[in-house]
């Protein structure tokens, strides 16, 4: 079958799919323990991702601004870092690590980031003698890339800034990419299952922050400077998203010979199949019983719905492209078609990437793979009558699903329309079974609601 | 006592001018905080930026309008999907936003040619649209384009189309305040005058400065025409393009929020003679003297007081059975700026709660002035309050409840402190009769649910004293 | 008679918006116009409605004298003098707390 890959017509966009680069690396920093990312740039650039972020997880994340004005675009704005840098040190006593994020303003007018903490860094030691405080420049111009490339640029300079040569950790550093709390998680459940050592970049398990009698729980990353300087320790890295993260482990690679793995993001029986047999070449550790059983339970489950409810339905999926394209083969595995695969940015490499061919390799109907996509070319398509059975995607697409009467299963960031969402995983074994039956509950739902042969589920 | 300096400040001491506590016999010419200063970098203030005080709160809330932000994509994505104003043609204003996706190939040899093209495919692809608004942003403000010129080229050659320049980048200003000034400025200048309106009433206004948050502007609608009063333009909730062409006929502008929308009435005033008459439109009580004073201003007080009979009848009891539980309840304002003067004294009246603690974002001296008229002695008064100042005030002044946005209200819930969305409102409409009783509902509801109670025990304790440990 | 002034004053600063207008003149000019009317409907006087802005004071006034009439039983009382004396003593207040007195910093920008 054929899978056509195009980019969209229009120059312009009506529904982004997409934020711009400031947005994935502050998502980046919030990871961080003892962090607060300072976003130099105008207020609504941090203000506006910091209301997102609690969207999604109804959660608070502690995001500064360097608060720019005016005067900037005459005499630059660095004053303000340093301002910034100052206040959050002198308040924030527990504070290691301040990312100093850039966007489209502070980029054009042109600011010295590495030059201002030069400078800062003698104030801090001036005032602060002897404190450890990282300040670490991650230049993410709201104007090239999205919030994908701006998260991968993120834990780069991250990564870059911190990773230090030390003793051998024996671990294996897992560059996550943007996903939910709900797959870290499940990551570390199949390290447990394994008895191998991750050193997780970055741990986000802790954004499910519950409330404590003693009223001293609050939402936070968990990942530390220490496991920052680390991975350049490690045995090795896994980078689960290819578009997200994976640049840093090249760079651990070539820069502390750190070997660096990049595999398909381990949604579906098949990448997860390939996720732990390259945790077992890396670590040595064979594959143990229990995840063979959770396996088992998940094609289990699976079968119970592909043919009779799956097969052949007309799935369009977007979101981050690791995600889309992972999820594509996920459907591919359980008989639903992945007609429709949007990308919402311009990053020209998706035409080489090797799952796209895997994906025309496998499919039973047409394919259609749109990048510097908006989610117009949805609504569009759907208006034109074009047949979609199920929409997958974050919640910006709502619309689309809810004016057409199409059934969606939301998936991604952000999903605040739907409660605790990102609790649950999308990865591995246990998150292919997630899907498939939350895919299934939603078709039911809409069987009911339309009375199309919603007499099957009497006696299923 | 005079200004205070919170523990947390000592050391950016300029704080200090921020943040009032008042004591008996004060009044604003001893003590009034600064405000609309510039935000100190790094204290994670809870402010946003002017453009969207442009587009999210005014102008994005027309329900007949393309949105076309001119910037990278993240200052159109953010601005989608924040904010709850219906409308009655099934929500357009809500479902789409539109950006002109600038990249660095614009800044360099700029981006008009990219918005002109943006701007001609987004009518292209919605034929029955017609009306634009379009927004500058911190990357093309820099590069200096010119979105007016290209606007008058379109509107040249599709010939059927009107469209409003806003020229108002994040980074102009202190807070979303210079975006409402900028906007405001910009409709008044180009746009009222240049449509006549249909005049169905004797009686016309303006409702100035309500944006229809869950349905505020709905509700307000229908008791203004129940008293036969024609609405020309709600500036701007639930409203037309077109409408708010047509503002120069109104009789009456009848001014809600003043921060974000005083300045057009204030205009209209001085360009057209049309008087300005602020009222509250949230509190039961301040309700009734709202629509008294319309009518009065009409010669309409019988239809006022029948309107005003009708609307306490329904909903008199609900509110008396609301403040008995409600009373003596201390809370927190902590929102936008003008919500803290509409509700001090409406919760104190109505319901006999007591506001302990307030916090605006980007209200001016002017809101403060009001707010510190009408708030009480003893209770903290805040510009720009940032999050180590909230958790300080929370220990200074143990409320019941806050008043907030949802982030904040993340926070205060690890503290076992309920919050209603101040901004968004949890389940409104706030406005008019019923909506106060729907605030003081929502209020109830999370100062009496369990869940806060069952989070302060420590069940190890509990079990320890069920097993006679 | 002072004291009356204060409570009146504390009253209107709790109740009454026209005061904090945006700028100096139209503080004055509410104030002013405001309570004349107050003057006039409390003594039985035809008040004079010649443009809208009158008309504005006039509606604002009316609302206002029901509230204060309400809350304060000693005002239905004042003989004209001493009204008048109340009045134009709350109206001074008034104007030196928002207007002369008031740490405003935009009240005299020549723009809105």
């Amino acid at each position: 079958m054929s899978l056509e890959l195009k980019q969209k017509e229009r120059c312009g966009i009506i529904n982004p799919m997409y934020n711009c680069q400031p947005a994935g690396a502050q998502f980046a920093s919030i990871g961080i323990k003892d962090c607060i990312p300072l976003v130099h740039g105008g207020q609504g650039c941090s203000m506006f991702v910091r209301l997102l972020f609690a969207q999604h997880f109804k959660e608070n994340f502690e995001i500064a601004s360097s608060s720019v004005h005016e005067e900037a675009a005459v005499f630059g704005a660095v004053k303000r870092i340093e301002e910034g840098v100052m206040t959050l040190a002198q308040r924030y006593p527990d504070l290691r690590v301040i990312p100093i994020i850039t966007t489209c303003s502070t980029e054009t007018i042109g600011d010295d980031i590495e030059g201002t903490i030069r400078k800062v860094n003698k104030m801090l030691e001036a005032e602060f003698p002897g404190r450890e405080l990282h300040l670490v420049a991650v230049h993410t111009p709201s104007y090239n890339g999205s919030h994908v490339s701006g998260y991968n640029v993120a834990v780069q300079s991250l990564t870059k800034t911190l990773a230090k040569k030390g003793e051998p950790t024996g671990k294996i550093n897992f560059f996550t990419g943007w996903l939910n709390p709900g797959d870290v998680k499940q990551i570390k459940h199949i390290l447990s299952e394994m008895g191998v050592e991750g050193n997780i970049l970055l741990d986000t398990e802790t954004f499910d922050a519950p409330t404590m009698p003693g009223k001293d729980a609050f939402a936070y990353g968990s990942t530390t400077v220490e496991d920052f300087e680390n991975s350049a320790n490690a045995k090795g890295s896994i980078s689960l998203c290819k578009y997200q993260g994976a640049s840093a482990a090249n760079f651990l690679q070539t820069q502390f010979q750190v070997p660096s793995v990049v595999t398909n993001t381990p949604i579906g029986i098949k990448n997860t199949d390939l996720f732990l047999e390259e945790i077992s070449k890396m670590s040595g550790q064979p594959i143990p019983d229990s995840l063979v059983e959770e396996r088992g339970r998940a094609i289990d489950a699976m079968a119970d719905l592909a043919h009779m409810f799956f097969a052949n339905k007309k799935v369009a999926i977007f979101g981050d492209p690791d995600l889309v394209i992972g999820l594509a083969q996920f459907c591919q595995e359980v008989e639903l078609e992945p007609t429709l695969l949007l990308l919402g940015d311009d990053n020209s490499a998706y035409a080489k990437d090797e799952r796209l061919a895997e994906l025309e390799k496998n499919a039973t109907a047409p394919m259609e793979v749109i990048w510097n996509a908006d989610l117009w070319e949805l609504e569009r398509r759907v208006k034109e009558g074009q047949q979609i059975d199920l929409i997958m995607g974050h919640s910006k697409g709502r619309y689309v699903a809810t004016d057409n009467k199409i059934p969606m299963v939301r998936v991604g960031f952000p999903t605040f329309d739907r409660a605790g969402l990102w609790k649950y995983p999308v990865i591995g074994y246990k998150g292919a079974e997630w899907l498939a039956e939350t895919i299934a509950n939603t078709l039911f739902v809409d069987m009911e609601y339309k009375k199309n042969k919603e007499w099957i589920l009497n006696v299923w | 006592m005079p200004l205070k300096l919170l523990k947390c400040d000592v050391t950016i001491p300029e704080r200090e001018k921020h943040v009032y506590i008042k004591e008996p016999g004060e009044d604003t010419t001893q003590y009034l905080p600064i405000s609309n200063a510039a935000t100190i970098p790094g204290t994670l203030s809870e402010r946003g930026c002017s453009y969207c005080g442009a587009k999210l709160v005014i102008g994005g809330v027309l329900k007949d309008t393309i949105q076309m932000i001119h910037g990278p994509v993240g200052c159109a994505y953010d601005t989608w999907h924040t904010k709850r104003y219906p409308s009655d043609n099934d929500n357009f204003q809500l479902k789409y936003v539109w950006s002109t996706n600038l990249k660095e190939k614009h800044i360099v040899f700029g981006g008009e040619k990219q918005l002109k093209q943006s701007i001609i495919e987004a009518f292209q692809e919605m034929p029955d649209i017609k009306r634009m608004f379009i927004y500058t942003t911190c990357a093309t403000a820099l590069i200096g384009d010119d979105p007016k010129a290209v606007a008058k080229a379109v509107e040249k050659e599709l010939g059927d189309v009107d469209i409003f320049v806003v020229e108002c980048p994040g980074f102009a200003g202190v807070s979303q305040s210079k975006g409402h000034h900028v906007l405001n400025m910009g409709w008044i200048n180009e746009k009222v005058g240049t449509l006549e309106p249909t005049i169905t009433s004797p009686y016309t206004i303006n409702f100035i400065g309500d944006y229809n948050i869950q349905g505020d502007s709905q509700v307000l609608e229908k008791y203004f025409h129940k008293m036969g009063i024609q609405i020309i333009a709600h500036f701007t909730g639930n409203a037309s393009y077109d409408d708010l062409r047509g503002m120069h006929r109104a009789q009456l502008n009848v001014v809600n929020c003043a921060r974000s929308a005083g300045y057009i009435a204030n205009e209209l005033k001085k360009r057209y003679g049309i008087p300005r008459l602020d009222i509250d439109s949230w509190g039961f009580e301040y309700c009734q003297d709202a629509l008294r004073k319309v009518g009065a201003f009409f010669g309409l007080e019988d239809k006022a007081e029948e309107v005003i009979a009708e609307e306490v009848a329904k909903y008199k009891e609900q509110m008396e059975w609301y403040r008995a539980g409600l009373k003596g309840k201390k809370v927190c304002i902590w929102t936008g700026g003008p919500r803290l003067w509409h509700w001090t004294k409406a919760l104190e009246d109505d319901l006999g709660m007591t506001v302990v603690a307030m916090s605006s974002k980007f209200g001016h001296q002017e809101d403060f002035e009001k707010v510190i008229a009408r708030g009480n002695e003893g209770t903290i008064y805040i510009d720009d309050a940032n999050e180590l100042e909230f958790f300080e005030v929370l220990e200074m002044v143990k409320p019941d409840l806050v008043l907030t946005g949802p982030r904040v209200g993340d926070l205060v819930k690890k503290l076992h402190l309920p919050y209603i969305n101040g901004h968004a409102y949890h389940n409104g409409p706030y406005m008019g009769f019923e909506g106060s009783v729907n605030m003081a509902r929502d209020m109830y509801n999370a100062i009496y649910s369990p869940l806060m109670k069952l989070a302060a025990i420590d069940v190890r304790e509990k079990a320890a004293l069920e097993v006679g440990v | 008679m002072s004291d009356k002034v204060e409570q009146l004053t504390k009253f209107i600063q709790e109740k009454c918006l026209w005061q904090f207008l945006s700028r100096t003149w139209d503080r004055e000019e509410a104030i002013s116009g405001v309570i004349k009317m107050i003057e006039t409907l409390q003594t039985g006087g035809q008040p004079v409605i010649e443009t809208p802005i009158d008309k504005c004071h006039y509606a604002d006034a009316k609302v206002l004298l029901t509230d204060i009439n309400k809350a304060f039983s000693w005002f239905g009382e004042l003989k004209a003098d001493q009204l008048g004396e109340v009045l134009h003593g709350a109206e001074a207040r008034l104007k030196q707390i928002t207007i002369t007195g008031s740490l405003n910093g935009e009240l005299n920008h020549q723009l809105y």
